[in-house]
């Protein structure tokens, strides 16, 4: 059929019938305005009590305003001599610049002096406490992917191998999901210590059970003509997967995870914080000692540090999208 | 005649616990022959369809195929002359997708794969699963790709991402696709209800041509009355899930065409759209 004649066809078709039958109406909708108003007295009722819960005051909140201009004021300027003197890094005399940091062969003792300095020393220092930051977060997402893909297809409904896998991944996956990370980090920290591992591996824990919530959905929202057309030549399930969901959810599993690792930086200084490494453990330590210009200093790298990451992972979401 | 290529018996289906869509049907089809299948919308035409290669369970009867143009060396045990579709278990309904290709209306192509990678598809069943999984394939099915997408006239396609073509062109990819499972059966479900007239005929043309030089059985679902007699070997008309004619196009006439085109119940009288 042209286009011409389909418009012909549409346009006869909107002109009023010859034969007129009489039309019996669907009922009007009722409007109950009580049951707004009800509805919105409920609202406010729940809200007062929540107000009450949190202990919400004025008076508290005029008395912490001052308080936090004179934090401010002490944090002024930022001591960014943390970050640029060079005693901060405690470079050890006995290695060269070059030695320490390209990937050239020492002797037994200096190889360990280096690896003691990686280890242990810089990541006290605010630049690489935030480049561990960047690693934690790194490897937390690297990992939870490695889980998360192949679970996703088990958690679709339209790729999983039998209905009950789909729902026992399921269900599962949405329980250990209500865990927020800092709790998996607590328990972690205290299963293993202190330390950016455990809080990679807690990274790694959520963002699996997020992934597979994402990928999976991704997954059911296919088109569902082509699984169908590779099915029907006699191909594997793999191949099916590889042939048909693929090359649909590859654009969105790039950004679930861009995104994800965005998230996860954040994620991984407020791990420091109880102890997990990276920068939020500088931050909290000097917070703690009243160091303010310092930790000015860690707030001000973190927030420059999550906006390039943003800003990053914003363009490379567009280019696959 | 030769041996039927599908002998489908007393085939029933029901979805869920609604009422039948295919009541009893039984027919057979020959190598080589071109049917179509003629119905009003929700005659059943889809799931008759989908019922011979199992996208569809069906809900009884039987589907014998001539187990000798599976190809052996999976799991069919005893080596009966005939088996059933319905009861097949997977792996060996798996040998028996390969053998049957399928069209769709929507073309149902990979979008954001390469025609080359879209036609390799339609071989999966044949080769080794991992390299395949990959999207490696050896040459001598890469070559068999590509002469199947210069029978279609496609060839210079060949690297162009499957949604940059028009629609008549993605129907000769999927025709190609189906070829690469060297078929004994066609199932084309609709094959031209998205394209003009004139690529219609053209899509029709490639799938008639291809029955008789490879002499496969092509199983083709379709709307309309006139291309039906244009192209048909044999037309079979359904009605309400019911074989209501079946015969040479030219025996069609006018109070069979009326059985096919009868709405089942009287509608209301409201204009039909
Ligand atoms: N997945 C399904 N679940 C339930 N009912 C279905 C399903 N698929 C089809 N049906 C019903 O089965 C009947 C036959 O449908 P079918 O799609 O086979 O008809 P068709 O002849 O192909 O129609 P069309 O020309 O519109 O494609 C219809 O009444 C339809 O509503
Ligand atoms: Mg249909």
């Amino acid at each position: 059929m042209t286009a011409s004649t389909n418009l012909k066809e549409r346009a006869r078709m909107h002109q009023p019938s010859k034969t007129a039958y009489p039309l019996s109406l669907p009922p009007k909708p009722k409007k109950k305005p009580l049951r707004k108003w009800a509805l919105i007295l409920v609202l406010l009722l729940v809200l007062a009590w929540a107000f009450s819960g949190s202990q919400f005051n004025f008076a508290d909140l005029a008395s912490g305003g001052p308080r936090m201009a004179d934090m401010l004021s002490r944090s002024m300027p930022p001591d960014f001599s943390t970050l640029t003197d060079e005693k901060v890094y405690d470079f050890p005399p006995e290695l060269k610049l070059h030695q320490l940091f390209l990937p050239v062969s020492l002797g037994t003792e200096q190889g360990e002096i280096k690896s003691r300095w990686w280890n242990n020393t810089f990541p006290q220092t605010i630049l690489g406490a935030t480049i561990q930051t960047i690693q934690m977060a790194l490897t937390g997402t690297f990992l939870a992917v490695l889980f998360a893909f192949p679970l996703g297809f088990l958690a679709a409904r339209n790729t999983s191998p039998h209905p009950l896998i789909y729902h026992t991944v399921k269900i599962i996956i949405n329980f250990l999901r209500t865990i927020p990370d800092f709790a998996v980090g607590l328990i972690l920290i205290a299963a293993i210590g202190l330390g950016p591992f455990a809080g990679t591996l807690a990274l790694a824990f959520h963002t699996t059970t997020v992934l597979i919530k994402l990928f999976s959905e991704s997954i059911e929202n296919i088109d569902e003509g082509v699984v169908e057309a590779i099915e029907a030549t006699g191909a594997h399930f793999v191949q099916i997967a590889s042939f048909a969901v693929l090359p649909q959810v590859i654009p969105d599993f790039i950004s679930f995870v861009l995104y994800r690792f965005e998230t996860n930086i954040r994620a991984a200084a407020v791990l420091g914080l109880i102890g997990a490494g990276g920068i939020g453990l500088i931050m909290n330590s000097d917070f703690r000692m009243f160091q303010y210009p310092q930790a000015a200093t860690s707030v001000l790298v973190l927030i420059v540090l999550v906006m390039f990451v943003d800003y990053t992972s914003a363009r490379l979401r567009k280019m696959v999208l | 005649m030769a041996q039927p290529i599908i002998e489908v018996r007393d085939l029933k289906k029901g979805y869920g616990n609604g009422p039948l869509v295919l009541e009893d049907l039984s027919l057979s089809f020959h190598p080589g022959e071109f049917t179509t299948i003629l119905g009003l919308s929700g005659s059943g035409k889809s799931t008759f369809l989908r019922c011979l290669n199992r996208l569809v369970e069906p809900s009884g009867g039987k589907i014998m195929i001539p187990s000798s143009i599976l190809e052996k060396g999976e799991i069919l045990e005893d080596e009966k002359p005939e088996l059933d579709i319905v009861t097949l278990p997977l792996g060996p309904l798996r040998l028996w997708r390969r053998r049957v290709g399928m069209i769709f209306q929507q073309f149902n192509l990979a979008k954001r794969l390469s025609v080359l990678d879209n036609v390799l598809s339609g071989g999966l069943g044949g080769v080794n699963l991992f390299p395949s999984s990959l999207r490696l394939f050896s040459t001598p099915t890469r070559e068999q790709a590509f002469r199947n997408l210069d029978r279609l006239g496609l060839l210079d396609r060949a690297y162009q991402r499957a949604d940059t073509l028009s629609g008549g062109q993605q129907q000769r990819v999927a025709i190609a696709r189906a070829l690469m499972q060297k078929p004994r059966v066609i199932l084309a479900d609709e094959p031209v209800a998205s394209l003009d007239p004139k690529l219609s005929v053209t899509i029709l043309d490639i799938l008639r041509r291809i029955a008789r030089e490879d002499d496969i059985s092509v199983i083709i679902s379709l709307h309309t009355l006139e291309l039906a007699k244009n192209y048909s070997d044999r037309i079979v008309g359904l009605s309400g899930g019911r074989i209501v004619f079946d015969g040479k196009p030219d025996r069609l006439e006018k109070e069979a065409i009326d059985r096919i085109y009868q709405p089942e119940r009287a509608r209301s009288h409201a204009p039909a759209l």
